[in-house]
């Protein structure tokens, strides 16, 4: 019987420090088949455990149609992630995945899309990208907007190009001058403002720290982006991941279960508790 | 005018310079007094006090620590605020504090020992040391001194140590128990292997809900409390013996000193833990270590949280 | 509906011992005037007059259970490497659970909807609930705290029980509700019960239904705690006196939140669920820092949402509450739920008015 709390075994396969406090892990599932057959939509996240010190959620940051490795990005913050951090390439976690919803994909295809994404909140936005990048012709423009504190906070620096020339416009920036930047320089939603795209045939996806996120919905909405255009992922602490121990719900809506993935439409109908 | 009715006026009286006032109100049945925050002339009407108001409001105070407040106080709610402010963990000036007299408060598991089934009760009526029980079947009338929580036999303080306005009848402090409490009386005369056992059968009963940890004055540690952390990992979520019994010695070792006697940890237990003792044995070890009592003096500072480089009662270079 | 066999006090002991060596049996017992469920032994006084102090949540959904265990084993040919095991603990002993009134045992039914959904299927609940019978006594008393009948129940309610006990002169009038009811009640022995003791049972059973009185209509309780989520007045003044213990969580049959914890002991040890309460400021603090529930009123606003407004409203309109009143008995500063869903539905018909 399918026991939703048993994880599968993984071994971390590559780390990538991604900033001072930010790993990138890819791991592979030790069971074969089940790493052949598994099968997520992007959007999806997982529960990384730590064997004696707890699980985390983290989203699957790498793509369905890349499925070499799962990818999960790491921000050092409490006990498992700091345990995390510590471990090495050939160290075994267990993996409960996917969960959650996912992005509403299907009804994406034709249109233009815009990523809003701030610092670590680059990586649900990733695996979205990708999955579109990798199907380009089922989208129109796609353009992101990603920005951090400093370059030394910017995620997959070294997959810039590669979305650029799979067909991404990408528009980088800081929040302020650096000696070794000379990029754009503004907060991610000033840099949206100045941007100005219109909301026609768009869909726009934001995702970032939630002071970022509270003035970017607003930037959209000053650019008349209707509720049902704006998506985002939201971040509640978690343990069951499968909508039963009762901790991340809002009112009625279990963010393990009916999340992350909400539109800004969902989001205003739900009680004020983020 | 009765005692309750010049209590009325009083806060009426101070209730424009206040937040509000913490007193009592009836709660759901006749037998079960509440706490109540008084804002409104409205609100002090439905005031009560009786022996069935138990409950030390003084737990609410570090969570108002800000606000001009008034508190109702029995003698050994009184100590709990006066330790609060040997603590610096509520201000003097923000309080006005109304003493009231007492001659015990009531238990009810012994009530339900001594009546029988409490769980329709229609009616409560105190008079000269009795208290009237009415059912639908009929009524009983109790003696009160057989009906006391622990905490009223070994607690000397029956007048409120400090206040404001003092409602009791002599200014200063009287006797109100006598004498050490049964339970910890029984421990004394128990073997340490046989006190052993009585606690580890104690903790076999506990649910860890941590009523007695919530209802505690004195309890500071509050969200970062040892027993939910995992930085560092004190004891695990496990509901055994071990874990619940290092929990209740941490508890107990945080207070010693500090510790008013109160009972309310161990009246809010659902279990009926007699976990007071504990507390009180450890009470009475300061006692004769420091010969300090906790919450009488405002001004005294307890003997664990301060250094002196020669002790009285504790001979280091001597023997 | 099926004939009722007639047991006497003495057949009850009897059926207990023989159950007792096919299952464990818990049964309510007095232990330092606190009743909780514990396992039968010949000795045990057992006590049936009153609702017992704890409910039987334990039986089904244990306050801690062994949810895996994992070992990492050392390879001395390939130091560098540790292999890791890890393995599921689901649970097989049977059990019987005797003497629960009706609202504990009907606490069951709440979490069957979310442990045993169409989504989700939680393997540990499903199999203890599936090796436990319960075997419930009727009330024949009731309590100035009880509030079943305001919940959808009533002193006999037989849902999620398998077989019923009517109390009589001399023992019980017992029925079997469910096939596990049926095998069981093969084992008691007993007689036929009579049309007099029938109506007995009958007598006493109204008896108790007018004691209770009439229930309020709370069927629009839910909309009206959506409808002041928001006014923090409102939650501030009914949480005001309580102290965020956690006696009225861990005391409820319905109560169904837990915590999922690793607990370490050197290279092996275990993944463990235990109950975890709402009221806890810890329990939904973020990594971050962050935490949505800042503060008590918050959190009773989520534990009174949770039980009369969200589950309804996922669930038909069946409230995450049996209505025992344990948690009102039992809460040190007598903090009153149903005063917290009227007081609710007042205030929303006001501010309703006021806007109207």
């Amino acid at each position: 019987m399918n026991n939703p709390y048993l994880p599968d075994i993984a071994t971390i396969k590559e780390i990538i420090q991604e900033t001072p406090n930010i790993k990138t892990f890819r791991v592979v599932l030790n069971d074969e088949k089940r790493m052949q057959e598994f099968d997520f939509k992007p959007g999806q996240v997982g529960q990384l455990s730590v064997f004696g010190v707890g699980e985390s959620t983290f989203v699957i940051n790498s793509p369905p149609t890349r499925k070499e490795y799962l990818q999960f990005s790491v921000m050092q913050v409490g006990e498992v992630t700091n345990r995390l951090h510590s471990l090495q390439e050939g160290d075994q976690i267990g993996v409960r995945a996917p969960l959650g919803n996912s992005f509403p994909l299907e009804s994406m295809k034709g249109k233009e899309i815009l990523f809003v994404g701030g610092g670590i909140g680059m990586a649900p936005l990733r695996t979205l990208l990708l999955t579109m990048l990798d199907k380009r012709d089922e989208f129109g423009d796609i353009t992101v907007i990603y920005g951090a504190r400093s370059p030394q906070d910017l995620c997959y620096t070294y997959e810039f190009d590669m979305w650029q020339s799979l067909g991404a416009n990408l528009v980088l920036t800081v929040d302020r001058e650096f000696p070794d930047w000379d990029g754009r320089v503004g907060f991610v939603p000033t840099v949206l403002t100045e941007e100005a795209p219109k909301p026609a045939n768009k869909v726009a996806i934001t995702c970032g720290p939630p002071i970022m996120i509270k003035f970017v919905l607003k930037g959209l909405k000053d650019l008349q982006f209707a509720d049902d255009q704006i998506i985002t992922t939201l971040e509640k602490r978690m343990k069951c991941g499968v909508g039963l121990c009762g901790r991340c719900n809002i009112g009625t809506h279990y963010v393990c279960v009916d999340g992350p993935v909400f539109t800004y439409a969902q989001l205003k109908a739900l009680p004020s508790e983020l | 005018m009765s005692l309750l009715e010049d209590v009325k006026a009083k806060i009426k009286e101070e209730l424009p310079n206040l937040d509000c006032v913490i007193g009592w109100k009836q709660g759901f049945d006749p037998l079960h007094a509440t706490p109540h925050f008084m804002r409104t002339e409205k609100d002090v009407d439905q005031l009560i006090y009786d022996p069935l108001c138990a409950q030390n409001l003084a737990s609410y105070l570090p969570g108002m620590k800000d606000k001009k407040v008034g508190i109702l106080v029995k003698g050994c709610d009184s100590r709990s605020v006066v330790e609060l402010i040997q603590e610096k963990l509520i201000k003097r000036e923000n309080l006005v504090i109304f003493g009231l007299p007492c001659s015990g408060a009531v238990d009810l598991t012994r009530v339900n020992d001594e009546f029988g089934f409490v769980g329709r009760i229609t009616g409560v009526n105190f008079s000269d040391g009795k208290m009237e029980i009415t059912t639908p079947d009929g009524s009983s009338v109790l003696e009160i001194k057989d009906l006391l929580l622990s905490k009223c036999q070994t607690n000397p303080y029956a007048s409120p140590v400090l206040c404001d306005h003092d409602f009791s009848p002599s200014g200063g402090p009287a006797i109100c128990g006598q004498g050490e409490s049964d339970a910890l009386q029984a421990l004394e005369g128990m073997s340490l292997e046989q006190r052993f056992a009585y606690w580890q059968y104690h903790m076999d009963r506990c649910i860890r809900c941590y009523a007695c940890r919530n209802a505690c004055p004195m309890c500071v540690c509050r969200d970062h409390c040892i027993a939910d952390t995992r930085e560092p990992h004190w004891l695990s979520q496990e509901t055994d013996v071990q874990q619940k019994w290092m929990f209740q010695l941490v508890h107990a070792m945080h207070l010693a000193g500090r510790c008013t006697e109160c009972g309310e940890c161990e009246r809010a237990c659902p279990m009926n833990i007699p976990i007071l003792s504990l507390r009180q044995k450890l009470n009475r070890e300061i006692k004769e270590l420091f010969d300090y009592e906790a919450g009488v003096d405002p001004e005294a500072v307890p003997p664990l949280l301060t250094f002196k480089v020669e002790e009285a009662n504790i001979n280091e270079r001597g023997w | 509906m099926a004939a009722k066999t007639y047991l006497t006090h003495e057949d009850i002991s009897k059926w207990l011992e023989d159950m007792s060596s096919q299952a464990t049996v818990l049964v309510p017992a007095s232990v330092d005037r606190a009743v909780k469920f514990v396992p039968y032994d010949a000795q045990t006084q057992i006590v049936l007059e009153h609702q017992a102090t704890a409910p039987p949540k334990e039986a089904v959904f244990p306050q801690t259970e062994t949810l895996l265990k994992y070992r990492y084993k050392k390879d001395t040919e390939h130091p560098e490497t540790q292999p890791l095991e890890v393995k599921e603990d689901v649970p097989e002993d049977k059990v019987v659970v005797f003497g629960a009134r009706p609202c504990g045992t009907r606490g069951f039914v709440i979490y069957d909807r979310v442990f045993t959904s169409d989504t989700i299927t939680d393997p540990y609940y499903k199999a203890r609930r599936a090796n436990t019978a319960f075997i419930t006594i009727a009330c024949d008393q009731v309590e100035n705290t009880c509030f079943c009948h305001w919940v959808g129940s009533h002193p006999a309610d037989s849902e999620g029980s398998d077989i019923m006990l009517f109390p009589v002169q001399g023992g019980y009038l017992a029925q079997s509700v469910t096939d596990k009811g049926d095998q069981l009640i093969k084992q008691a022995g007993g007689t036929k019960a009579s049309g007099e003791q029938q109506k007995e049972a009958d007598t006493i059973q109204a008896r108790v239904r007018e004691e209770l009185g009439e229930a309020p209509d709370i069927s629009d309780v839910p909309a009206s705690l959506l409808q002041i989520f928001d006014n923090l007045d409102f939650w501030n003044d009914v949480s005001a006196k309580c102290i965020s213990c956690g006696a009225c969580t861990y005391l409820c049959p319905t109560c169904y939140c837990f915590n999922i914890t690793d607990e370490a002991y050197g290279l092996t040890g275990k993944r463990i669920r235990t109950w975890d309460n709402c009221m806890s400021y810890l329990f939904t603090l973020e990594g971050s820092g962050h935490n949505p529930r800042m503060t008590k009123a918050h959190r009773l606003r989520n534990r009174v949402g949770h039980k009369f407004s969200y589950y309804p409203e996922l669930h038909e309109g069946v409230f995450a509450c049996c209505g025992c009143g344990r948690c009102i008995k039992h809460c040190p500063m007598a903090v009153d739920i149903r005063e917290i869903a009227l007081r609710a539905k007042e205030t929303a018909d006001d501010e309703q008015s006021v806007s109207a």
